[in-house]
Order: structure tokens, then C-alpha cells, then sequence
């Protein structure tokens, strides 16, 4: 019985999460009509600096520096600056190539600047650039991420509202190929329209480094880049919400990254992400429940909190009574020596309140991966990875929930790679 | 798109007092319609139990008027082996469900065994006459969670059924309130020592396997030929 007040209780938070952002994209929907075309137009441009972090890029730098030089910006308006953060592969030699073979676009040639440093991780090599720039934007694009070609234009159209210090763009699993990496497409697009309604709740607690772009003077005057547990980018966000920064999204400002191949190169990376997100939470922690921070504190925060129990619970749920149905089968086949078979009469398909409620909230989250289909990428077809992400997902989150819960409580650190 | 929205962070009361309501409407409606469904499936028992009460009853008014005549339009099985099983299947099944009204159920049960009581009798005096072989077990659980060998032992009963559709299996709660029921137990003297059987008239206590009851019945093997035969006969037809 407590078990099922639990159940209930959990399930209801969750749908009711997905229902208020619905409601609220619908809200938001009729107040202004969304479009594809790029705003800006004669507005002086601003001057842009964009930052490649790099530590042992050398087989994805130069697909990612490509991208960078097919952008639809004026030349003179782009610097690129490569920090090689201590690589002890040939990265620093592709990046030292970039400069000498630059490309002269026009009568334009496009300005890239390359730095070597000590590791140092991460913040210490955008922290370097920042140090290193006179630009009024800079923006960070992960070595083993590429971005669309019209994604600058969309994103520095965005900033002609002075009081926008940062925007985050749409995040897209590049080519994906296995299953594992389609699980991943539907999963990041329905990231896309969270993150597009997260903004619009002025309550965005991660600025992806893919491709997020700031205004220089904000990230100086915050005092830059931090370790963040190993998310710079999440403390950087939560910190510029504590100084009542807004963060803004550009949906269809595209950016592809590459994901996991392997469940375990998976893992790796979802601990560190869950982990740097329950550290950092600690840290701000002053924002939960607190009015000041509007929305952010007093319902994405602690949604997202309650998010990683419930994925804890209804897995250790789903596992026991799994496997408690699997024993009774055994003993069944044991003491019978026939093999059950599940009736297929109409009396007996399942018709609990807690199926119903269930197959609604899945329901949900199909309408909300294809409006993240259309934010993203103007389809609204969901990702072909989708029916695969809603029955194999809830059994993958819980294995990296439960490791950074306990690396969390035992303050034990993870690792960049 | 590219509609870079930037909100207000300040509290959206109206969406999240809209979204509570549109929630609390869901779930409203999945337990409305869990509830509706169940209601069902106990209609469809009800008119179920109904049948075989009715067929019980002409079973018995047909035995008073043929008994001393004839036997041959007495079938054997001609009442509740066709529908008591899925009927117990059901009644259990519902059981494990959550929503459904409790006290419904119990009664629909009371009814099951009372049904079952009236049916056992019958046979009892439908074999004494015609000098059928029948073989009768009565099976007493309980499902307060202190038998162990319970839910073993309807397994096996389940299997033994189907391996020998003839054999004739009734089931009881042991805990059921039922004057009947606690009538039956006393006249068969079975006590608090589950799960119990009843093959023939004596009882066994603690679990059985299926070649522990055939053993207990070597008449089973001639029923499962005179089954098999009749299939035989049927399938020729």
C-alpha cells in the first residue's frame, strides 16, 4: 500500500512536469508565431570569438574547425581560438596546420589563434581565451562537436536584446549509426525542447559546451569559467541565474555533437554530467524553493532533483518485481514441468489505473520529443530512435544515477575521460 | 525555429495551477476507467456464476427425473468442468488487482463456493448412481500469506486439470466465511494445516506434487485414457 502511494505519488510529479511545460509551450505558442528565418539583419554585428577547447582532439579537431570556417559570418567579425590544453597527441600540430593553410574568404581571411598550456582542464583553457579576446561574444564549441552553417547568425541575432547574456543552441547527436546512439537522437531532442522551455521559464541551469554563447563582459564580470565538478558549464549557468543573468535559447541554431558509442563510454559520461549536477546543486543549493529565483528554484530545480529518486525507485521497483515474476515462473516449471503461457483474453489485459496513467505520461513524452523535433529542426516527426528510447532508457539512466548518487555522497570525483 | 525565447523567471501560477488541474484530470480519468473495467469483468462473473447456478439447478431437476430410469443423458461433465476453472482463474486474477471493490469480490467468491458445493454434492450423487468413476479433490488454501505451499500446490492443480480433464478439482478458502464452506470443513475434518486435500474422502496435508497424487490416484491413468479415447471418438466424428 505504501509501496503504491509512492508509485502514484512519483508518477504524478512527473506527469505533472510534462503537463506544465506543455501547457506552458502551448501558452507561449499562441502569444507569438514561431519561424525559421534568421532576425537579424541590419544590425551592426558583433565581434565574435569562439573558443575550441581541445585535449587529445586530434582524430575530431579538424572536423569541427571546418565547420567553424563554413559559417555564415562576416570574416572579420570571427576569431577562433584553439587552446591546446596539454594534448599529448598530435592535436596541437592540426591546430599550428589551421593557422598556416587558413582559408581566405573574400577579400577576408579568418583569424585563428592557437595556445598551449599545461592541462589544466577545461575552464583553465577557456579562461585563457577569454583572457586573450577582445570580442564582445564568445562561445565555446567542443572539438568533437560541428555546428550548422546558419547556427552564429541565429544565435548572435538573439543578442540584439541587451539584457540576453547568454544563449544556448539546439543540440543534435551527430550522425547517429548504432542503437545506442539513436537512443541518444530522441533523447537530445527531447533535451531541445527543454532547454527551449527552460528559457522560456527564464530557468536554464546548463549552457552545453556545444556551442553556447556568451557576452565577453558577463563571463568577466562573473570572474570566468569555474571547475564546476567537472560541469563548467552547469556552474557557469547557475551562477549567472544567482546574478539574475538571462539565458536564452535559438532552438534552430543547430549544433551536432558526437555521442557515446558503447554503454560504458555512456556511463562514463552520465556519471560525470550527474554528478557535477547533484555537486553543483549542493553548492547553490540556497536557490531550492527560494521565490527569488522564480520558477528555477521553486520547480525546475526540484523537479530535476526528484527526476534521479524517481528513476532510482521505479528501477529498483521494476528489477524486484521483475524478478520476483521470473522466480514464480521458475517454481511454477518446477513443480509442474510446464512452461506458463500469459492468456490473451480480453478479461485479463491490464487495465490498472497505474498502466492507463503510465501509457498517458509516454503519450507525453512523444508530443514533447516532436515539438522538440520542430524547435530543432522544423519536423515534427519524432527521431526513428524514439520507440527505443522509451522502452530501453528508464532501465539505462538508474546505472549512472545510482554511481554518481554514490560518488556524490562520498565526495569521490569523476573523471573528464 | 528560431524564436530565442527568453521568459520572465517570476512564478507562472496560472500555467502550474492549469497543469495541476489538467494532471489531477488524468489521473481522475485513468482511475475512473481502471475502475470501469473492473466493474465489467465482475458483471461478466456474475452472469457467468448465474449460468451455472441455472444449470446446476436444471442438472439436478433433470437427475430427480431420470435418476431411477436412466443415466445416458446425464453427461459427466456436463456443468462446471467447462466453466469453473477460467471462473477460479478470473476470480483470482481479479484479486491481484488493486481497485476492485473488495466487497463485491468477496461475495462473487462466497458465491463461487457455494456453486462449487452444490456442484460437488451433485456429482457425488450423479456418480453413486449412474456408477460413474468420477475422482473428486478438494483443494483448501489460504491466501493470508501463511501458507507457504499454497500457491505451489494450485499450480500443480492447475497442470493436473489439464492433464486429466475429467478429474474433477474444487477449491476452497480455508478462511472464507461461509456457513457452507465451514460445514463442509467439519464434516471433512480439515484442519489448519495447509494447503489440505481432499482425494476420496481422505485428507492429505502439506504440498503434493503431481506424482504424489498420482500415486495417491492410480485411477488417474484409466481417466486419462477414457479422455484421450473420447477425443479419439470425437475427432472420428
Amino acid at each position: 500500500m505504501f509501496g503504491d502511494g509512492v508509485v502514484y505519488t512519483l508518477l504524478f510529479i512527473s506527469l505533472y512536469f510534462e503537463v506544465f511545460l506543455l501547457v506552458t509551450f502551448l501558452e507561449k505558442r499562441s502569444r507569438r508565431k514561431f519561424s525559421h528565418a534568421i532576425k537579424n539583419a541590419g544590425a551592426a554585428l558583433p565581434r565574435v570569438c569562439i573558443v575550441v577547447p581541445c585535449f587529445n582532439e586530434e582524430k575530431t579537431l579538424a572536423l569541427s574547425m571546418h565547420s567553424i570556417l563554413s559559417l555564415r559570418y562576416p570574416r572579420e567579425l570571427l576569431e577562433t581560438i584553439i587552446v591546446d590544453d596539454g594534448s599529448t597527441d598530435r592535436t596541437l600540430e592540426i591546430a599550428e596546420e589551421f593557422v598556416r593553410a587558413c582559408p581566405v574568404v573574400g577579400a577576408q581571411r579568418h583569424t585563428i589563434r592557437v595556445f598551449h598550456k599545461e592541462n589544466g582542464g577545461k575552464h583553465t583553457a577557456l579562461n585563457l581565451a577569454l583572457q586573450n579576446t577582445n570580442a564582445e561574444i564568445i562561445g565555446c564549441l567542443d572539438a568533437d562537436s560541428t555546428v550548422g552553417e546558419d547556427a552564429l547568425m541565429r544565435v548572435v541575432s538573439v543578442f540584439e536584446n541587451p539584457d540576453i547574456s547568454a544563449v544556448t543552441p539546439g543540440v543534435h547527436v551527430r550522425k547517429p549509426k548504432s542503437a545506442l546512439q539513436h537512443i541518444q537522437n530522441a533523447e537530445y531532442t527531447l533535451s531541445v525542447f527543454n532547454r527551449f522551455m527552460f528559457a522560456a521559464l527564464g530557468s536554464v541551469f546548463i549552457t552545453p559546451g556545444a556551442f553556447s554563447i556568451y557576452r565577453a563582459k558577463t563571463i568577466r564580470e562573473l570572474g570566468g569559467w569555474r571547475h564546476g565538478h567537472s560541469t563548467e558549464d552547469m556552474e557557469l549557468a547557475l551562477r549567472m541565474q544567482k546574478n539574475g543573468h538571462k539565458i536564452a535559447n535559438a532552438p534552430a541554431a543547430a549544433v551536432y555533437t558526437a555521442t557515446p558509442k558503447t554503454i560504458v563510454a555512456l556511463f562514463h559520461q552520465r556519471v560525470r554530467w550527474t554528478y557535477g549536477f547533484l555537486r553543483n546543486l549542493v553548492d547553490y543549493k540556497f536557490m531550492f524553493g527560494n521565490r527569488a529565483y522564480g520558477n528555477l528554484g521553486l520547480f525546475i530545480l526540484p523537479t530535476a532533483l526528484i527526476s534521479i529518486g524517481t528513476g532510482i525507485y521505479f528501477f529498483i521497483r521494476v528489477l524486484w518485481y521483475g524478478l520476483e515474476n521470473l522466480l514464480d515462473m521458475f517454481a511454477r516449471i518446477e513443480v509442474t514441468g510446464v512452461v506458463p503461457f500469459p492468456s490473451f483474453e480480453l478479461f485479463y489485459f491490464n487495465t490498472s489505473a497505474l498502466l492507463i496513467i503510465s501509457l498517458i505520461a509516454i503519450a507525453l513524452i512523444l508530443v514533447l520529443i516532436s515539438a522538440g523535433s520542430w524547435l530543432g529542426t522544423g519536423r515534427r516527426m519524432p527521431p526513428s530512435g524514439t520507440p527505443l528510447f522509451i522502452l530501453l532508457y528508464g532501465f539505462l539512466v538508474p546505472l549512472w544515477i545510482s554511481a554518481a548518487v554514490f560518488r556524490a555522497m562520498f565526495k569521490t570525483g569523476v573523471r573528464w575521460r | 525555429m528560431n524564436s530565442p525565447i527568453i521568459g520572465d523567471r517570476s512564478a507562472q501560477w496560472k500555467n502550474y495551477f492549469i497543469a495541476l488541474v489538467i494532471t489531477a484530470a488524468i489521473f481522475a480519468t485513468a482511475f475512473y476507467a481502471s475502475n470501469y473495467f473492473n466493474n465489467r469483468r465482475i458483471a461478466e462473473i456474475r452472469v457467468t456464476q448465474d449460468n451455472i447456478s441455472i444449470d446446476i439447478l436444471s442438472l439436478e431437476t433433470q437427475f430427480e427425473l431420470l435418476a431411477e430410469h436412466s443415466c445416458k443423458d446425464i453427461s459427466e461433465n456436463s456443468v462446471l468442468s467447462k466453466e469453473i476453472r477460467p471462473l477460479a482463474d478470473r476470480l483470482s486474477y481479479l484479486e491481484t488487482q488493486s481497485n476492485v471493490d473488495g466487497s463485491e469480490l468477496l461475495r462473487l467468491k462466497r458465491y463461487y463456493s457455494l456453486l462449487q458445493i452444490k456442484d460437488l454434492l451433485l456429482m457425488k450423487k450423479v456418480a453413486q448412481k449412474c456408477k460413474l468413476k468420477s475422482v473428486f479433490i478438494l483443494y483448501f488454501y489460504s491466501n493470508k500469506g501463511d501458507c507457504k505451499g499454497c500457491e505451489n500446490q494450485g499450480y500443480v492443480l492447475t497442470a493436473l486439470s489439464e492433464k486429466y480433464p475429467q478429474l474433477r478439482i474444487y477449491s476452497f478458502d480455508y478462511n472464507l466465511d461461509l456457513s457452507a464452506l465451514q460445514t463442509l470443513l467439519s464434516i471433512s475434518e480439515v484442519e489448519n494445516k495447509l494447503p489440505a486435500l481432499s482425494i476420496n474422502d481422505k485428507i492429505y496435508y502439506g504440498f503434493k506434487g503431481i506424482e504424489d497424487i498420482e500415486k495417491i490416484l492410480p485411477q488417474l491413468a484409466t481417466l486419462d485414457k477414457t479422455a484421450t479415447s473420447t477425443a479419439k471418438a470425437k475427432s472420428a466424428l
